[in-house]
């Protein structure tokens, strides 16, 4: 089990983030550590919104950082199970981003 | 034209082409029922609790495949649709509760009435909704709709605070066509390689299993199961939640699997080379100690939600979409490669499952013996419903041995007519969806086959059935008891029977029902079995309540031996094991 370093980029609507926390919970997973602020640069994130064929607006989308110690099958099931709420657009840990459907096989974000 | 938001959310639900809302009202919802009194498009089921409005808009959607749809007020009007919406979420049922919100400038400050409903029911539902504004309500259910009946289905909840409704304040109503929310794509297609991985797969197979669950019959895939079968021919087994997608009388059907599956169920994905899971996910009542799951198989699964594949058993390969158009990937693929099928080679694992249903196979032949020396078994009595049935009726069901009786015995050749609490195990389930089928389908034999613990759970709705004339059948397989609890202190506790019983408290059932205005039949001897239950099928214009006493001490065989066991460790009966 080693600590690991989870980036989401979601919707930023009232109740997003207590899906993702309280989906830690439910699941049984563990939080080390959690930081979350509005994006206001969009440039690193140019490729969701080609990938998905979106546009951005400032205030829309909030970037979070999630610490968590796991070993490895569990920490492709937190991914799933980020990937699946509704108002998250991108997640990704070390080797694996999902952006909704797709899966892609590195870090992105 | 400008309507108010109460009438927005109505005039939605219509749009939507809702038939039935099942609901009860209170302050904070009184501008929508307002609303619905003011319309004729739809109608308005009142309930006897909230608990049972959601069991009966999920019995209507397993019927139907279309969405069930509930209407609660705030505070405990939401609090007691919870259990229901619990159950929607661990079954991927599609349904949309709207929850009446205290006034939006109350919120917050424990008012009258107010639960935080979107904090209460997150971890049970797929997604859920607070209106804002007026101008947004229609966008809301058009999403809400969209999310709970698409990919992986479930419960959807609207929470609408009471201001929002106010029917002196008008809006423009435009109904949207298309729900677009970027951030939701679930798959659709699956990808050519994982499909010809796949079939590479099958047709390399010696021992192989379709292992087919409710994920089947969400996604409609059926005809297409059905059409798999035939190029292949494969051994069908289904989970307790895809009964009816293969068929219960079909030549290569293995039975249920799992934790009350037949032998040779369990004894063929113990054995196989091959498990083509089909929209099922490996629960622990199918898999018993997952590290001794099937230790010679190569596991494909089918499935439109990724983070259920290799979630408790690793999946060789992986092949995401609606089952539906992933099967009909496969048939195609199969079908340009035909002449690489081999059925022949099958016959030796053929030749071993027809050994193995032989040496231990269920008795299906027990309703013959009507016989007084002995109490009524109560697998008998789902036998001879099935018979008077003609096996064509749907059967809701509770929790508990009758539920497992019932899935043994009753052989469901269609999807749809099997409905039952599965991942939840929700006791009184069973009547309350028995109203959500009958109500789609007036016409249809619906039958709930019950025990006299769940019954009680939401009996309250038998009060429902005589307003709305619902002529359901319900068949009470009392053994006076909490059989399954029973049946474990039997076996994990030395037979201390803890509080499992009412002594001599039960109601007189058929009383009961008499005095809801329904039929009571009361049967208490094999040698009145057949009779009784064939005169409560002549009975068509009235609810029937058959309360069956049977023998308090039968246990549901086989079981899986647990913990630490296989599949192919089973309790064959009492005191005997594999």
């Amino acid at each position: 089990m080693i600590q690991r370093k989870l980036t989401l980029v979601m919707e930023n609507k009232p109740g997003a983030l207590a899906r993702v926390v309280g989906l830690f919970h439910q699941r049984g997973y563990n939080i080390d550590s959690l930081h979350v602020d509005p994006i206001e640069d969009f440039e690193p994130f140019r490729f969701i919104e080609d990938e998905l064929g979106i546009k951005f607006q400032v205030g829309e989308v909030s970037r979070l950082t999630i610490r968590t110690t796991v070993g490895d099958k569990l920490m492709r099931q937190i991914l799933r199970q980020i990937n699946k709420l509704i108002e998250v657009i991108a997640v990704s840990d070390d080797e694996s981003t999902y952006l909704k459907g797709i899966l892609r096989n590195e870090n992105l974000l | 034209m400008k309507i108010a938001g109460n009438d927005i959310l109505i005039q939605s639900l219509i749009n939507e082409g809702v038939e039935y809302i099942f609901g009860y009202p209170g302050g904070a919802a009184l501008h929508i029922y307002d609303s619905i009194f003011n319309q004729k498009e739809m109608q308005h089921i009142l309930v006897r609790h909230e608990q049972g409005a959601t069991h009966a808009a999920d019995g209507y959607a397993r019927a139907t495949g279309k969405p069930g749809v509930v209407l609660v007020t705030s505070g405990p009007g939401a609090t007691n649709a919870i259990t229901g919406i619990a159950t929607a979420f661990m079954d991927s049922i599609p349904m949309v509760v709207i929850s009446g919100q205290v006034q939006s400038h109350l919120i917050g400050t424990d008012a009258f009435q107010e639960t935080d409903m979107i904090g209460v029911s997150r971890p049970i539902v797929k997604h859920s909704f607070t209106v804002d504004k007026q101008e947004n309500i229609a966008q809301i259910v058009k999403e809400a709709f969209h999310i709970a009946t698409s990919g992986r289905q479930g419960p959807v909840v609207i929470d609408v605070p009471k201001d929002l409704t106010n029917p002196d304040e008008l809006f423009d109503f435009n109904y949207p066509e298309k729900a677009n929310i970027r951030s939701y794509n679930p798959p659709v297609k699956p990808e050519n390689h994982q499909v010809s991985r796949a079939v590479d797969a099958i047709l390399n197979a010696e021992r192989p299993v379709i292992y087919a669950g409710g994920g089947t019959i969400s996604s409609n895939a059926s005809d297409e199961l059905r059409e798999l079968n035939e190029l292949i021919d494969f051994p069908v087994t289904n989970t307790l939640m895809g009964l009816g997608v293969y068929p219960g009388t079909g030549k290569r059907f293995l039975g249920m699997l799992g934790m009350h599956g037949t032998y040779q169920a369990n004894m063929a994905m113990h054995n196989a080379d091959l498990i083509i899971a089909v929209g099922a996910r490996f629960d622990d009542r199918i898999t018993n100690t997952p590290e001794k799951f099937a230790p010679k198989a190569k596991v494909i699964h089918f499935d439109v939600d990724h983070s259920s594949v290799s979630k408790i058993i690793e999946a060789d390969i992986a092949v995401f979409g609606q089952v539906k158009d992933s099967l009909k990937a496969i048939n195609n693929h199969l079908r340009s490669r035909k002449d690489e099928i081999n059925k022949e080679k099958l016959s030796p694992w053929h030749q071993q499952i027809r050994e193995w249903k032989e040496k231990h196979g269920l008795d299906h032949e027990l309703y013959k013996n009507d016989s007084d020396e002995h109490a009524i078994l109560p697998q008998a009595a789902v036998q001879h419903i099935y018979q008077e049935s003609e096996g064509k009726a749907f059967v809701t069901s509770d929790v508990g041995q009758h539920q497992m009786f019932a899935a043994q015995y009753y052989h469901f050749d269609e999807p749809r007519k099997w409905i039952n609490s599965g991942g939840l195990g929700t006791m009184g389930f069973g009547l309350p969806s028995a109203m959500g089928v009958k109500l789609a389908y007036p016409e249809e034999e619906v039958i709930c086959i019950t025990g006299e613990g769940s019954i009680q759970m939401c009996i309250q709705e038998l009060s429902t059935c005589s307003q709305y004339k619902l002529p359901i059948k319900i068949f009470n397989i009392n053994n006076l008891a909490l059989g399954m609890v029973k049946q474990w202190q039997d076996m994990n506790y030395d037979g201390r029977h803890s509080s499992i019983s009412y002594e001599d408290s039960l109601p007189d059932f058929v009383g009961l029902a008499e005095s809801y205005g329904h039929v009571g039949i009361k049967i208490t001897k094999n040698s009145e079995l057949k009779e009784g239950i064939a005169k409560a099928f002549a009975i068509k214009d009235k609810l029937v309540f058959v309360d069956i006493y049977v023998d308090p001490n039968e246990h549901v065989y086989p079981m899986l031996v647990a913990p630490n066991g296989s599949l192919k460790d089973m309790w064959l009966g009492k005191g005997e094991k594999t």
